[in-house]
């Protein structure tokens, strides 16, 4: 059957087609014609995207400056990379910036759309694109404009002096203990909008039977969130943690306009050394290396996410996930 | 259906996308590229008749943005000297200069000319991989050698990149560039002082200062390496200038973990636990900490001088070199230096290029972009600062001369020195293990 025939008719279009009744070889049992239409996209796939990641991995393997001859060092880098304890701080950072840019905007957004789920939001579209703006923002002007806050003489500290607070004022971004958190901060804010966003669309999915039943089974707002819900939004939650961790991970950024790294090592994280060694040290083969461990962590956590957040009641259907 | 071709040329496509991706499967890099054809060498600057017999020619140029007030005066001069050739400049932030030069000159269409930054990581990899051409012969024909004096050493090379600070001079740069100390004239007469000029004067001045209820030194080190600039007044005037630059560059058996870097740093931390320094400096970006400074906070501002665009006003601020106790020895070096592409087939338009920029005649040019020139320029006019900046340039050059820049000394010298500096600034790391973090980054750059 190729992707373009219309449906058989028949009781079972599961079922091997009666028009064939030897049994076809492995290769002729799908019809290869359709993923001819698939090449164009494949090929491109496979320059832009799969090319560059055999290759990175490739001269991860090489001590190379970027320009003159290589040579092999097999997994040296590798050792190096996972001998140095300047990456070991600069990933932690990174778990660090996980629960800032990921953990806590979902649960925020979770706590928004539950109070949401009970009252009708006049404006909601404006609302919903409001909270959104921060995360289509080029990230030089969310990190700048948040330097201005953050700074000795910004609007945070006024407003803290302003209640009395005067001990707690300083340079938020230029503080050894608040730099990191303060960073993190930006990106809860800027990853809030994407969160509140995907979960109200997941909330307009849900049948408003559910809820009416929830109420009149007597179920409190805090019954009906983990009842109704929480459980709803399981694929909208799953989506949104993907993408946040991705973004925690491989933050550079935000973290290169706002400290650069500083001070002293209190906001490095990974990326920032695959910049330095790839165009400031010129060490290429050590910056693929980082880069590759880096992806790595990233499927691994990604991975772990999206196992704990499976759907455990549906039945695993044959041959894979979807 | 499709055709029996179409599968063939679908089975062609993938072929060929999966053999580009398998490429990569050689090893990385190109042997060093040969010096291309024998240089022609230059004995006289180069003439209009010479470029003529190119033909026409679009000369193709990548700038630091910082140079755009000064090639919008000098690529007009330039074109109407050498009408056959067309200039054709980029001009990129510092960061992309900084980061893809190396890249750009080893493309196939390399740029004629570019600017590089002296230190390993760009002006030492250039020359390393055989991708710039040596110059000795034009500082000679454009009377550059002897303008630069002694600080010549910074543009020099030995010919494979090995080793920095002698050899052959690879780049040309017709402005220096240095870190001295910006005083608030009404402030400092106010306290009933002159502008200090020694260790003793200023720390004098910055006790006085705070006393007076002023903040004696305005800093913004969110970009960390402004305080490494501020800390060259302390380190220029305790440790000799010559040791510090051997260092930099490189000489065999140089050490910076010395007892009067040690003072120098713990003064340092001093200045800041004694509140001498303005509070939240690390979290503020050096242009706000200048602009606060134009506006009338402060006492003192220690910067480069290129920050007199911000402190601008002759009558308000004065600019002096760094203290009388070094000999005047700050952080400091020429410009991005002028490079030629070895690859370049105009080679002698390029060369009459950056032959042009550093020469005697365009200082003029330069010093009307209120930038220090190198050459010999005639007065300042009426402009208090500007003059002020010649006559700290030319008192640092005649004095102990120039430190460079101590992240010029590793490729990850910036790192090391500055995010440790924060440290020590804020008092959580000694002074000695910082001294020992830089040299042993010293030493392992150079038993690589």
């Amino acid at each position: 059957m190729t992707t373009l025939s219309p449906p058989r008719p028949g009781p079972d279009p599961a079922r091997p087609t009666d028009r064939a009744p030897r049994r076809r070889p492995f290769l002729r049992r799908y019809d290869w014609d359709a993923y001819l239409y698939l090449v164009p996209a494949f090929a491109f796939y496979l320059v832009f995207l799969v090319r560059p990641v055999v290759e990175s991995i490739w001269i991860a393997l090489f001590d190379w400056d970027g320009i003159t001859a290589s040579e092999w060092v097999g997994f040296d880098n590798f050792a190096g990379v996972l001998a140095d304890p300047q990456i070991w701080q600069a990933t932690l950072h990174s778990l660090v910036f996980v629960v800032f840019y990921a953990l806590l905007p979902t649960a925020l957004a979770l706590v928004f759309v539950g109070a949401i789920a009970r009252i009708r939001v006049r404006g909601l579209a404006a609302f919903r694109a409001l909270l959104f703006v921060p995360y289509i923002l080029s990230t030089v002007v969310v990190a700048i404009s948040w330097r201005w806050i953050f700074a000795e003489s910004g609007p945070l500290n006024t407003a803290l002096r302003a209640i009395g607070l005067d001990g707690l004022t300083r340079a938020w971004l230029g503080d050894f203990t608040t730099a990191l958190p303060s960073v993190g901060i930006i990106g809860t804010w800027v990853m809030f909008g994407l969160a509140f966003v995907l979960f109200v669309s997941g909330l307009q999915n849900i049948p408003a039977e559910q809820f009416e039943a929830a109420r009149l089974d007597g179920a409190g707002p805090v019954r009906e969130f983990f009842a109704v819900t929480l459980p709803s939004l399981r694929g909208e939650i799953q989506v949104a943690l993907v993408l946040m961790i991705t973004a925690a991970l491989r933050n550079f950024d935000i973290v290169w306009n706002t400290t650069s790294g500083g001070p002293g090592t209190s906001t490095t994280v990974p990326s920032y050394f695959i910049y330095r060694e790839a165009f400031v040290t010129h060490q290429v083969g050590r910056a693929s290396a980082i880069a590759v461990v880096l992806t790595l962590l990233i499927f691994a956590i990604v991975g772990a996410v999206m196992w704990l957040t499976r759907d455990r009641d549906a039945a695993a259907p044959r041959g894979g996930n979807r | 259906m499709p055709t029996r071709r179409m599968r063939l040329t679908g089975a062609a496509a993938a072929v060929t996308a999966l053999a580009l991706g398998l490429a990569a499967c050689s090893a990385p890099g190109g042997a060093r590229t040969a010096p291309s054809a024998p240089v022609e060498e230059i004995t006289a600057p180069v003439t209009p008749e010479q470029v003529a017999e190119l033909g026409d020619v679009t000369l193709s140029v990548w700038a630091d943005q910082g140079e755009q007030d000064f090639m919008d005066q000098l690529v007009p001069a330039y074109e109407a000297e050498f009408p056959n050739v067309t200039v054709d400049i980029q001009f990129k932030s510092f960061n992309d200069l900084t980061a893809t030069v190396l890249n750009a000159m080893n493309s196939a269409d390399a740029p004629d000319v570019a600017q590089g930054n002296q230190g390993w990581a760009t002006d030492g990899a250039l020359v390393k991989a055989g991708l710039i051409r040596p110059l000795d012969d034009v500082a000679d024909a454009y009377d550059y050698r002897a303008a630069a004096g002694d600080a010549i050493t910074q543009l020099q090379w030995s010919d494979d990149g090995a080793s920095f600070g002698e050899g052959s001079v690879y780049g040309m740069s017709p402005d220096n560039q240095m870190v001295g100390l910006f005083s608030n004239r009404a402030k400092l007469a106010e306290l009933g002082l002159g502008t200090p000029t020694t260790l003793d004067e200023l720390e004098a001045a910055f006790a006085a200062a705070k006393a007076a209820g002023q903040t004696p030194l305005v800093l913004g080190n969110a970009d960390k390496a402004s305080a490494m600039q501020t800390f060259s007044i302390l380190q220029g005037a305790l440790t000799p200038a010559a040791d510090t630059r051997e260092w930099i560059t490189g000489a065999t058996g140089a050490d910076f973990a010395v007892d009067s870097n040690r003072e120098a740093l713990d003064r340092f931390a001093e200045w800041v636990a004694k509140g001498y320094v303005s509070p939240g400096y690390d979290g503020t970006s050096p242009d706000d900490a200048a602009a606060a400074f134009a506006s009338g906070d402060g006492v003192f501002f220690i910067g480069g001088n290129w920050y007199a665009g911000a402190i601008s006003d002759g009558a308000a601020f004065d600019f002096t070199p760094g203290l009388a106790d070094g000999d005047h020895a700050t952080s400091g070096s020429f410009g991005m230096p002028w490079h030629v592409s070895s690859k370049s087939d105009a080679s002698l338009a390029a060369i009459a290029f950056v032959g042009m920029v550093n020469s005697p005649e365009s200082a003029e040019l330069l010093a009307a972009t209120h930038r220090v020139p190198i050459q010999p320029v005639e007065a300042a006019g009426d402009d208090a600062m500007f003059a002020a900046l010649l006559d700290a340039s030319a008192t640092q050059l005649e004095g102990a001369g120039p430190l460079y820049w101590y992240d010029w000394a590793t490729d990850t010298m910036f790192d090391t020195f500055t995010g440790g500096l924060q440290e020590v600034l804020a008092g959580r790391e000694s002074a000695d293990a910082l001294l020992d973090r830089v040299q042993s980054d010293w030493v392992d750059f150079h038993t690589d």
